[in-house]
């Protein structure tokens, strides 16, 4: 506990320095702009990663579905008897959990998009569909194909890579775009701590003066101005995590499918972790600048 | 103690102090005195780092001092107690913050020191302006907090600049004579004023050396002021 405290003290986490009253002054209200913009980068930030984190997984839990599923397509000429000779030999067949012709009422449902409600589909020539459920890394396509060719020529095997492919690179795009946004929030909040130093600095000129000329080393001094920058980038960014947690835990996401809402957003348990690593990211960011800002003022101040 | 050879300094290319040559023994009292701007302050301001000599050699407790390194120097001032022309009190904090100010620096914990704070301040006579921030003192009070401050850590060397500046005679002489007890303590004090009246007072308490700056040189003050 002693380690710890020391440790803080060393860091500038905790107040005044070493027990004593505060070496720097209190400030006015112009200090809490610093927490403010804090509050404000935190709760963006959490927003931003929050939402890459949803489209990503989105856009994966969909791409996991198709990937579980394949489409054997067959002549619109396929009798019932070859078709059932097909459907027992793709049951056989290693890496097909299981093969089911898709019957015209399903067929008509996934062509409505195109030809409307009701349209005569017996009078097209449509190709027959079987429904594939995968397992582990899926059947010998080549191998499948020459098979089923010798029983009913013309099957064509789809695994849906022409959709899966473009729903991996688009949430991989949102998780890169989620990604710089989230940097370049850290890095105004790092700009706007060393903005905050550089000032507090200047501000206290005088100060800074009279504490090397009686003996106070460059160190004490940093620590000083470290310790208040990071409380009031601490209590911004907690605020601001806590805030954009809060919101996203207070979305309606009951309205949506219960399939959908556990990608959508984490849950009350991951959003508090969530806003904890945020909150902990800004006070780790906020230090860091803090501190390699102090220390070059400083010795700019010689 | 100090030794200073062939120093000069100047501001902005004028030139202050030329070729300063000087010895001060350990345990020895000197006034330094010299009309205003005669470059009293700026000599002092030299013998505690605060500004770099232009040419010549300083040595300070038999260290030669390396204008470079920081570590030196803030190890060096915390062997010098200074009372600053203008005190250079913290405004923010109350007169025994601030007097305890030097010894946090030095990461001397209250928790055993505490008590040499309580004394100092009673000491000087501030112990009822102990919890005043400075800017409700008056300057004597200012004066004497200054002086608490140079001392609290005990330190060989103490630089005085003008400490009965302010002040009235009265109180000139109650710091005088807290000077002069510090000397008696072992310590080495240097004492810049133009009150000929505080120096000539001092005679019958310390055995004391007066030097005159003018015109940039440093002499020897002849011995009946
Ligand atoms: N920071 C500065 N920049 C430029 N010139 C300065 C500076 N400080 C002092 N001077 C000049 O240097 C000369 C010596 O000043 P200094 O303060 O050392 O004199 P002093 O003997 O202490 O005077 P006083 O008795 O009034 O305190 C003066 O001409 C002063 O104007
Ligand atoms: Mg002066």
């Amino acid at each position: 506990m002693a380690a710890l405290r020391a440790m803080a003290v060393r860091l500038g986490l905790v107040a005044d320095v070493d027990g004593g009253p505060p070496i720097v002054p209190p400030s006015g209200w112009s200090a809490w702009l610093t927490t403010l913009t804090a509050c404000a980068m935190a709760f963006l930030a959490l927003l931003t990663i929050a939402a890459g984190l949803a489209a990503g997984g989105l856009a994966e839990d969909w791409q996991a579905d198709l990937a579980e599923a394949a489409t054997l397509r067959l002549p619109a000429s396929t009798d019932a008897a070859t078709l059932e000779r097909v459907i027992d030999q793709l049951s056989a067949t290693p890496g097909i959990a299981s093969a089911r012709a898709l019957d015209p009422g399903e067929q008509a449902a996934l062509l409505e998009p195109w030809l409307g409600r009701g349209a005569r589909l017996a009078d097209l020539p449509l190709p027959v569909l079987v429904d594939l459920r995968i397992e582990g890394s899926g059947p010998d396509v080549p191998a499948l194909e020459a098979n089923l060719g010798l029983v009913t020529p013309g099957a064509v095997y789809d695994d849906h890579a022409g959709v899966r492919a473009p729903l991996g690179r688009a949430a991989e795009e949102v998780r890169r775009i989620a990604l710089a946004g989230t940097v370049l929030v850290v890095l105004a909040a790092a700009g706007m701590v060393a903005l905050a130093a550089r000032a507090s600095l200047a501000a206290n000129a005088e100060l800074v003066r009279i504490v090397r000329l009686i003996g106070g080393e460059d160190a004490f001094i940093t620590r000083a101005f470290v310790g208040r920058i990071v409380r009031r980038t601490a209590l911004g960014a907690i605020a601001g995590a806590a805030l954009g947690a809060g919101a996203l835990a207070a979305l309606p996401v009951g309205g949506l499918s219960t399939a959908l809402a556990p990608v959508l957003l984490p849950g009350p348990g991951g959003l508090a972790a969530l806003a904890a690593v945020v909150a902990l990211g800004f006070v780790a960011v906020g230090w860091g600048a803090a501190r390699a800002t102090l220390r070059v003022t400083l010795r700019e101040m010689q | 103690m100090i030794s200073l050879e062939k120093i000069s300094f100047g501001y902005d290319g004028r030139t202050t102090l030329k070729e300063l040559d000087l010895e001060v023994p350990a345990g020895s009292f000197h006034f330094l005195t010299g009309p205003s701007g005669a470059g009293k302050t700026t000599l002092l301001k030299l013998l505690h780092l605060e500004h770099r000599p232009d040419t010549g050699r300083i040595g300070l407790f038999g260290e030669d001092i390396q204008p470079a390194d920081p570590r030196q120097r803030t190890r060096l001032r915390r062997r010098i107690g200074v009372v600053f022309q203008d005190f250079r009190l913290i405004e923010h904090m109350s007169v025994s913050d601030n007097i305890a100010l030097p010894l946090r620096l030095q990461g001397k914990p209250m928790a055993t020191h505490g008590d040499d704070v309580i004394e100092l301040v009673q000491w000087v006579g501030l112990t009822e302006r102990a919890d005043a921030l400075p800017r409700t003192l008056s300057a004597g009070e200012k004066q004497r907090a200054a002086i608490a401050r140079a001392v609290i850590t005990s330190p060989e060397l103490i630089i005085a600049d003008e400490p009965t500046g302010n002040i009235d005679a009265e109180m000139g002489m109650r710091i005088l004579r807290l000077l002069v007890e510090l000397n008696r303590l072992g310590k080495t004090v240097m004492v810049a004023t133009h009150d000929l009246g505080l120096i000539r007072a001092a005679k019958s308490l310390v055995s004391a050396r007066t030097l005159r700056l003018s015109e940039g040189r440093l002499m020897q003050a002849a011995s009946d002021l």
